[in-house]
């Protein structure tokens, strides 16, 4: 049986589900002040129904860094910076506490300047009188040659504190996202190992001496002792969760648009091959674009309790909300007002939302009835801007290849699916807008708890190797080996798939395959020879729903 | 935080599956490590600085602007009509007021293809900036554009094809034809009998710097733009004149290539050639990005730069310092002298042989201007090459008169007559189109 909790920002879902289904399900309040609370709260609520079995597996999702982040609750940073040529770092710092330490590595890894270790130890005494205790360093091209994060924290590490060295957090080239993501890790270090340790200590009391993984951005899950290295990928979890819960129980395929149409938002997620989309850099984090794989979604101000505004006839719903619908006791007509009046809903007090809508049609100067018909496309409309923008964006994205531009064939959804309490009312304007199927699932309200316990494992790496150099390194696994001449792409997309798999065998849930996301070998000819191959791989495991779990908690979609 | 003065698009495509040869300069390896600079420098997180995707140019672009023969197809590859694309996008953002200016880092480059094309030159086969100049002056009505050529070899391409256009000012600053290919551009070629001082050379002696660059820009290059008024200014950003160049003998660094840039103030930028892709090009393209975008460069430098990298001898700058006033006057005061009017009939004529050393033929033309009183005149060119027999080509330009446009017509029908041509290309600017004829013993051939 596998155990599935979200911790959202309002309510704490649970589920428990069997090879036969869901076969407990419950939600409670949370406590945003006692999260541990609230978790306790919610494994009590499906006690009885594990009776006394343990878990397969526990996954959590949890608004923990988050809050922490939004809160202002993180902790201050130390930082190092390496730079070089180009954009002066200092720009970049998102602390006053950076220091940048002269010292040069280019492109190849090659280090053509050493590292002051003078500047160095001045830094760590610096930090100490600071009394500062978490720390991150990171430098240019630092995936190409880790040396001076692997020396500068060997350094920092004397002061006690958790060390974050960049290349560890991803193999892409980006240097200030590079220092973004490090700084984030670091700030919420200690917030979430506490958080980790007091999770641990109430499963050991459960007796639940299961595995423990934890959702992260990119709908995967991460097993929790890794969690505990890189906490910042479990920031913004939320989102993945319900996207891997509708995933399982409409078992998307293909290409779709996942419309979740709440209070004031609706956020718009897509689907291409059966996967979410995921954000191809990193998503941002206060502003600062990070490293951390996340949902590419977007976010549109129309929702059931967006505001009704007429100006010069024409209608605009949202992103204004000044409190619930007429029907529920607000005091402005609001577009599920609007769907009371077409009669598509009978929700609350619909006097309220009638009273309410001839005001509207008063400025329209047409019926009741017809503006809020009005109303509904207009926030149908709204919602299909968006739908498409992101669809713009997406297929926007630049290529490098003369292959790419003239066969790269783009997004092109048929399929739209709608959670969220106004879904059913508006897919059939949706539809029309969109000119795309729409299906409202069933059981969707607790579809991030589902989507927390059946998402699998996720694992994006880079590869990088230089013949000439005679190296091999994959950043992220911190795996560095010397390669001979022959050294070619085949044998290093093998190289890469394997370290991909072994970094899994240590997760108990069965992963999906890995998979070659982009591979190129370029001849580096000098003069009119060639001296080597600049290899490059990049591989993941994408998002997925657990095996033996595919068609277990099927839906009407 | 890095905040830019002017909103920057930036046309990325490497093309990293299109080489001339594997072991060729204009390799698939060319912008591998400009890629790498630009990622790690996260340039394109900068608000402000947008990457965008190349567009593919039509073959319609493409003949708006060149005869090819024997087919425009046969020319070209998709690459290039995707590094055309790729310009033209860069250019729309810029004219439709997405972006404040914007830079087409793409390949192949373009600058050494002229009017006709028979195959490729100096690794170039049609023309980027032409082709997107043309197509916005198609799409948006822009008339006066100046386009500034810093590629170390002479963009002898660009003044071919604008050698009779008094609307466009060319100026190349290249390393002395003398001493590199293609052996042209000198001060002495200015332009045609229509277009008198609307091309302007500076040939440059080997070992020219920063401190050369900066002076004829101040000397003559800003000087001239300032009296031509341009509504568009292109900067053909070939970046071959570093320092370590492996296949050029100037002294620029990434730091004077940025000043440079920032001094020319051009509304978009082409990348043409540059052949030092590691110790050159990811600083010179990181340079020009954040000075077209007006953020601070002053931390970009290659690795490799040491003071005497960048020097420059006493007798150059002094060299330069006569020079640019010179040339600068060749623009205000076009002398009688160096204006070819030799005629046939009432059209102006000019033979020339031309070489294509990237496909090894050779190109035997001569060139057709009508001498006509109220506008810049029809157009033609008789061209045959090693590979390809006898062919016309007919232009009726932008700003021909209706009597040019009946001329067109007439020549148009006659060389049709003569059964002498085995493909005749025709350009109409005014309606927009191309059409081309093919004789018969052509026809069998393909």
């Amino acid at each position: 049986m596998l155990l599935g909790i979200d911790v959202g920002g309002t309510h704490t879902d649970v589920v428990v589900i069997a090879p036969s289904g869901v076969v407990g399900a419950a939600k409670v309040n949370t406590d945003p002040e006692n999260l541990l609370a609230s978790v306790r709260q919610a494994l009590e609520e499906v006690r009885s129904v594990l009776g006394g079995q343990v878990p397969t597996r526990f996954a959590l999702s949890t608004t923990l860094c988050t809050n922490a982040l939004v809160q202002g609750t993180t902790e201050a940073v130390g930082m190092v910076l390496f730079g070089g040529p180009g954009i002066d770092p200092s720009l970049h710092a998102p602390t006053p506490h950076c220091t940048v330490v002269p010292g040069v590595v280019d492109h190849r890894g090659s280090v053509l300047e050493e590292f002051e270790a003078e500047s160095l130890e001045q830094v760590v005494e610096q930090f100490a009188a600071q009394g500062l205790s978490a720390f991150a360093c990171v430098g240019k091209f630092s995936p190409r040659n880790p040396e001076f994060e692997q020396q500068a924290a060997h350094h920092l590490a004397s002061l006690g504190g958790w060390v974050t060295q960049g290349h560890h957090l991803s193999g892409e080239l980006n240097f200030p996202r590079r220092i973004n993501t490090a700084y984030f890790n670091s700030a919420v270090w200690t917030t979430f190992n506490g958080f980790a340790d007091a999770v641990a200590a109430i499963l050991d009391e459960y007796g639940f001496n299961c595995p423990v993984n934890l959702l992260k951005a990119d709908a995967g899950t991460l097993p929790l002792q890794q969690a505990r290295r890189v906490p910042v990928e479990t920031i913004f979890s939320g989102p993945a969760a319900s996207v891997m819960g509708i995933s399982a129980l409409c078992q998307v395929q293909d290409e779709a648009v996942l419309l979740d149409i709440g209070g004031t938002t609706t956020d718009v997620a897509l689907f291409a091959g059966g996967v979410p989309v995921i954000e191809r850099h990193g998503i941002s984090l206060e502003g600062r674009p990070t490293l951390v794989k996340g949902l590419k979604t977007r976010s549109v101000g129309i929702g059931g309790d967006s505001a009704i505004e007429v100006h010069n006839g024409s209608i605009t719903v949202g992103p204004q909300r000044f409190g619930p619908c007429l029907a529920q006791g607000g005091t402005r007509a609001t577009l599920v007002d609007a769907l009371n009046v077409t009669g598509r809903i009978a929700y609350g007090d619909t006097a309220a939302s009638f009273r309410g809508l001839e005001t509207v049609a008063y400025h329209l100067d047409c019926s009741p009835a017809r503006a809020a018909e009005s109303v509904v496309e207009a926030a149908c409309a709204g919602i299909r801007d968006a739908v498409q923008d992101l669809l713009a964006e997406v297929n926007q994205r630049p290529v490098y290849t003369v292959h790419e531009v003239l066969w790269g064939k783009g997004l092109h959804p048929q399929h739209l699916l709608l959670m969220g309490g106004p879904a059913a009312a508006l897919a059939p304007c949706l539809e029309k807008a969109l000119d795309m199927q729409a299906s409202v699932p069933e059981h969707a309200a607790v579809a991030n708890a589902i989507g927390a316990a059946l998402a699998r494992p996720t694992v994006c790496i880079e590869l990088f190797a230089d013949t000439q150099q005679r190296v091999m390194r994959i950043p992220a696994l911190g795996v560095e080996r010397s390669i001979g001449a022959g050294y070619d792409l085949e044998a290093a997309k093998q190289d890469a798939l394997a370290a991909l798999q072994e970094t899994l065998e240590d997760s108990t849930l069965e992963s999906g395959a890995a998979e070659i996301l982009e591979s190129s070998s370029m001849n580096m000819v000098r003069g009119m020879s060639m001296v080597g191959r600049d290899i490059r791989v990049r591989c993941q495991v994408r998002p997925g729903i657990a095996s033996g779990y595919e068609t277990t908690v099927r839906s009407v979609c | 935080m890095l905040k830019v003065a002017n909103s920057l698009g930036v046309v990325f495509f490497p093309a990293f599956d299109w080489a001339i040869s594997p072991t060729h300069p204009e390799r698939q390896e060319r912008l591998l490590y400009t890629m790498d600079q630009l990622q790690e420098e996260g340039v394109f997180d900068i608000p402000g600085i947008a990457e965008y995707k190349p567009d593919i140019a039509s073959l319609e672009d493409v003949e708006r602007v060149h005869f090819a023969f024997p087919r425009t197809e046969d020319v070209l590859t998709d690459s290039h009509l995707i590094s055309a694309g790729g310009a033209i996008r860069a250019g729309q953002m810029v004219l439709d007021k997405e972006r404040d200016k914007s830079f087409a880092l793409v390949r192949p480059p373009g600058h050494h293809a002229m009017k006709s094309v028979h195959g490729g030159r100096g690794f170039c086969n049609v023309n980027m900036e032409a082709i997107m100049i043309e197509r916005l002056r198609r799409q948006y009505g822009v008339n006066r554009v100046a386009v500034v050529d810093t590629d170390c070899h002479h963009g002898d391409g660009t003044q071919d094809i604008y050698w009779h256009d008094p609307e466009t000012l060319f100026i190349s600053l290249h390393q002395d034809g003398r001493t590199i290919f293609p052996g042209s551009g000198f001060p002495g070629e200015i332009g045609g009998p229509k277009a008198a001082g609307r091309n302007l050379n500076v040939p440059l002696p080997p070992g020219t710097s920063d401190a050369g660059f900066l002076l004829l820009m101040d000397e003559l290059v800003l000087p001239v733009l300032r009296d031509f008024q341009p509504e568009l200014i292109v900067h053909s950003a070939g970046q071959d004149n570093h320092f370590s160049d492996p296949i050029t003998s100037m002294n620029l660094s990434a730091q004077g290539y940025a000043r440079l840039s920032q001094k020319l103030q051009a509304d978009i930028a082409v990348l043409e050639g540059g052949y030092a892709i590691e110790g050159a090009l990811p600083y010179v393209n990181t340079g020009i990005i954040l000075s077209m975008a007006g953020l601070d460069f002053s931390h970009v430098r290659e690795p490799a730069l040491r003071p005497e990298s960048v020097a420059q001898d006493a007798k150059i700058t002094e060299y330069l310092k006569q020079l640019a006033p010179a040339v600068r006057d060749l623009y205000f005061h076009p002398p009688e002298k160096l204006i070819d009017r030799e005629k046939e009939g009432d059209f102006f004529v000019r033979d020339k042989e031309i070489f294509y050393d990237t496909d090894g033929l050779m190109e035997q033309q001569r060139e057709f201007v009508l001498d006509c009183p109220h506008c810049p005149g029809l157009y033609k060119v008789q061209t045959s090459s090693t590979k390809t027999p006898f062919c016309l080509g007919i232009e009726l330009g932008r700003q021909c008169c209706d009597s040019c446009a009946r001329r067109a017509e007439e020549e148009f029908a006659r060389a049709q007559k003569s059964l002498r041509y085995a493909v005749i290309q025709y350009i109409d600017r005014i309606q927009d189109f191309s059409q081309r004829v093919v004789g018969d013993a052509m026809d069998k051939e393909m």
